[in-house]
């Protein structure tokens, strides 16, 4: 503990008493993030600039100390779970938005910014910041960049990668860096690349250049419902092998349907097996022929009502819905899980299937929304964890649906990372070979393995030369790191 | 210079760790389309990708295909419009699709289709010393790992050979026109570009206006009658996009921020720009017309490397040496893929 007492004497006297936080209820806050994990924090520091966060990586590095970056603290795979009473660098109060240039389709914000607030003071300007996760009222643009957040509307948009021109980057070693360039091109490796969706394991985002992408003319937003969930899932595939990509495809099934209802009050059908919700923009004349080819698919399938919203007033309700899921489903139990696998779409209506069959097998209730246009799944177990022997029922239940969407051609997450909860099924996708190239790669910026130690790759996987340390600086996991 | 000419990802394996342990420097050479970008280098065999043209899986349905990385974009662009898609990215048909990547091709409809980097979901390369390395999952979105193909976009040929590639595809669009005006230049470009909702390109020269639009037939249309509100538009049949001045040997890609090309392109009398992009593409003619643009773009924030002829990338700094050293050790530890072809190299 001297190292940390020590490192915490310098961070005060750098950033001030009340930016290092060290009392029990502090460290407890930030010993998780949203997923079940629980670590243990060694310091919380809440950084207000970039030249802060150098002060914490030199310090950090002084006493080997690992650091862990933390946005919002929603993230849902324990990414920013501090393991090894690690010092956790809090974002959060970086949160200005710097510049808006619509004439270059460009903003530059700072990685505390919650993605809703950075859309919303863009709307003026006619443009957004397109990637929309779900948790966008809270989630930061740090979180996002470092998860390679995804949202409803990322179907046609692409997902936070393809809207991220330029990252400040803070290195373990206190070097700063800015990778990507406001330009089109940038000299050198596409190192920004590399580092949206890195899990917080190769530096500290201090800035982040972010596209502006216009409105939308028009657009238009449909609920269709179905009485069987093959019909709806077979949907999916029809609209996209009509051409038509829509904004966004969002598919609910009957469990959440009716918890959204009780809550939110949309006018979804609780009687239809599922919905899916259905958004195309564009210039006018392309909206009108696109759900043309929606309703065409859809009836094909045996939809049962199409609803269009007719105003933005009912739009926003429709939205509403797919929106208020996660706050629905506290009605259902006092926990959940939420998954997240990404699978070829055909393979959906099969999968959802295993998905209720697990389920079933395990004795756990299970909802679903997603975004079946990508084919990314989460279904969501709702339990309660007091109930004894319920946590290890959910646990084998989500370990068969891992492999379940791996054998389905399938990819181990599709937005919310690996974090620690998935990183010990790193194997099923990659080859000893793949994960010594990227515990490699990821040495060449964090040599020491002091940023986010044992996220992401399993123990295990070595960097020949300089990286033999850089994983695994100690004993086991902590217990319960699975979830 | 001697010739390895792989049939197979397991000839690639063999070839380079071969080449490793006899340190015999390898220059990878795709279609010939881009090697005139980057850094002089010297080799001592080049490994030809072009029998490695395979088609490995293609499903219209799940708007994803995935190709050995010696197919030529010809062939691929034939193959997914069976499927009624594209792979929307504006390479030369006799270019490979590896050579595209390793290149960092510019795509031209970006405004409208995104950029190329974002279009890989999944790649198998051969590292320099002869290991198969995978990243990515072959669906359309993935956070799993660490996106070891981000790098190698872009690269040169100097971490690894590209051999697989998983490519995200769209619906070809139902229609698509390309007007033209012979009256040019940025302004005019800019306010195209204003009363244009969602244009897939407006390319602008001293003397021209080029216009591509692309989707539902009565979006194009109105697209086009916005276009004519600002000037008399005619329409051309030629392909898009057209070659880029094909009788200049040497020719600049210059790239700044979008509101800087005024400035980038003041006085310059042959260039072709996209709008609100931010790429210009410059012919030039001696070697002091090339170090004045970079110094120009140098200024404002850009680069201006060299994409056909002699000329390089120039020495623009990169923002990490040693990250990129020790990145280009894990891919390459013997050092034998072109060295000093990139940047950083
Ligand atoms: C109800 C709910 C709904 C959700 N819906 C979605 C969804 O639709 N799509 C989706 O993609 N995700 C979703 N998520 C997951 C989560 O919101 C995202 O992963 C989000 O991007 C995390 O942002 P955050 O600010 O909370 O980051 P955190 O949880 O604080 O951190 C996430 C990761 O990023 C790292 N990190 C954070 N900030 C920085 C920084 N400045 N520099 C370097 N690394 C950093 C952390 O170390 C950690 O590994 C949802 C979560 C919840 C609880």
């Amino acid at each position: 503990m001297a190292a940390l007492d020590d490192a915490r004497t310098e961070l005060v006297a750098a950033l001030g008493a009340d930016a290092v936080l060290h009392d029990p209820l502090a460290l407890r806050l930030y010993a998780r993030d949203a997923s079940m994990v629980e670590g243990s924090a060694g310091l919380v520091v809440f950084v207000r600039s970039a030249e802060d966060v150098v002060v914490c990586m030199r310090v950090a590095a002084r006493h080997d100390l690992p650091v862990v970056p933390r946005g919002s603290g929603t993230g849902l795979v324990g990414g920013a779970t501090p393991i090894a009473d690690a010092i956790v660098v809090v974002t959060a109060k970086m949160d200005r938005i710097l510049e808006v240039r619509p004439e270059d389709r460009l903003a530059w914000v700072e990685p505390g910014v919650f993605n809703l607030d950075l859309a919303d003071a863009l709307r003026p300007t006619g443009f957004t910041y397109a990637p929309d996760p779900s948790s966008q009222q809270v989630s930061s643009i740090g979180g996002n960049v470092n998860t390679n957040a995804g949202g409803p509307h990322c179907l046609a948009y692409g997902v936070t990668s393809a809207h991220v021109l330029a990252v400040d980057v803070v290195l373990p070693d206190g070097s700063v860096g800015r990778f990507g360039a406001e330009a089109p091109a940038a000299p050198g490796y596409d190192l920004r690349g590399f580092v949206v969706g890195s899990e917080g394991t190769l530096g500290i985002v201090t800035a982040a250049c972010v596209r502006l992408t216009p409105l939308p003319p028009a657009v238009r937003t449909m609920l269709l419902d179905f009485a069987e969930v093959e019909d709806c899932a077979q949907t999916v595939s029809a609209i996209i092998a009509r051409g038509v990509v829509p904004a966004a495809l969002e598919m609910m099934d009957r469990g959440i349907v009716r918890a959204v209802e009780d809550f939110a009050h949309a006018g979804y059908p609780t009687d239809a097996a599922a919905v899916l919700l259905v958004e195309v923009d564009g210039l006018p004349a392309a909206v009108d022929a696109q759900t043309r080819e929606v309703e065409a698919a859809a009836r094909e399938h045996l939809v049962g009502t199409i609803r269009v919203a007719a105003d933005d007033t009912e739009r926003a309700l429709l939205w509403k819905g797919r929106k208020s899921a996660f706050g629905a489903i506290a009605r259902i139990a006092p926990h959940y899980h939420l998954h997240d696998c990404v699978v070829p779409r055909k393979a959906l209506a099969d999968i959802l299937a295993g998905v209720y069959a697990i389920a079933q097998r395990h004795d756990l209730i299970v909802t679903n929304v997603f975004h079946a246009g990508d084919g990314n799944l989460h279904p969501l177990f709702s339990f309660d964890r007091s109930v004894p022997g319920t946590l290890e029922r959910v646990l084998a239940a989500s370990d068969e649906l891992v492999r379940l969407c791996v054998d389905a051609g399938g990819s181990l997450s599709g937005e919310h990372g690996i974090g620690l909860e998935k990183r010990d099924f790193m194997p099923l996708v990659f080859t000893a070979d793949d994960l010594d190239a990227q515990a490699c790669l990821r040495a060449a910026f964090d040599p020491d393995g002091r940023m986010n130690p044992r996220k992401v790759l399993p123990d295990g996987a070595r960097c020949g030369d300089y990286a033999a340390a850089a994983l695994g600086r100690d004993g086991a996991l902590p217990e319960g790191t699975w979830i | 210079m001697d010739l390895i000419h792989p049939h197979s990802k397991r000839d690639v394996m063999d070839a380079l760790r071969g080449a490793s342990a006899a340190d015999t420097r390898v220059l990878i050479v795709g279609g010939r389309q881009h090697i005139d970008k980057g850094n002089p280098s010297e080799a001592d065999a080049e490994l030809w990708t072009t029998l490695l043209d395979d088609r490995i899986a293609y499903d219209p349905a799940e708007m994803l295909c995935v190709v050995e990385a010696g197919m030529r974009v010809h062939d691929l662009r034939t193959m997914l419009a069976e499927g009624g898609q594209e792979w929307p990215v504006d390479g030369p048909d006799d270019a490979t699709v590896g050579g595209v990547i390793a290149a960092g091709v510019t795509t031209v409809r970006q405004l409208r289709v995104g950029t190329m980097r974002d279009t890989i979901v999944e790649m198998e390369v051969v590292t320099g010393d002869g290991r198969l390395v995978k990243s990515g999952a072959r669906t359309v979105k993935n956070v799993t790992g660490y996106d070891v193909h981000r790098l190698l976009t872009g690269s040169l040929g100097t971490l690894g050979t590209i051999v697989q590639i998983a490519l995200k595809v769209r619906p070809l669009p139902k229609t698509a026109r390309t007007l033209v005006i012979n009256e040019g230049g940025l302004e005019l470009g800019r306010r195209v570009l204003d009363a244009v909702p969602l244009p897939s390109a407006v390319l602008a020269e001293p003397d021209r206006l080029v216009v591509r639009l692309e989707g539902w037939p009565e979006e194009v249309e109105e697209q086009a009658a916005a276009a004519r509100s600002i000037a008399a538009f005619g329409e051309t049949e030629a392909p898009f996009p057209e070659a880029c001045f094909p009788d200049a040997t040497t020719v600049a890609e210059a790239a700044v921020v979008p509101s800087r090309l005024a400035q980038l392109l003041a006085g310059i009398d042959r260039y072709r720009a996209i709008m609100g992009v931010g790429v210009a593409w410059v012919p030039f003619e001696d070697e002091g017309a090339l170090t004045k643009l970079r110094a120009r773009a140098a200024e404002l924030g850009g680069i201006a490397p060299a994409i056909r002829g002699p000329g390089g990338l120039g020495d623009a700094p990169i923002p990490a040496p040693e990250v990129e050293r020790r990145i280009r050790a894990a891919m390459d530890p013997a050092g034998i893929l072109a060295p000093g072809r990139t940047w950083s190299t």
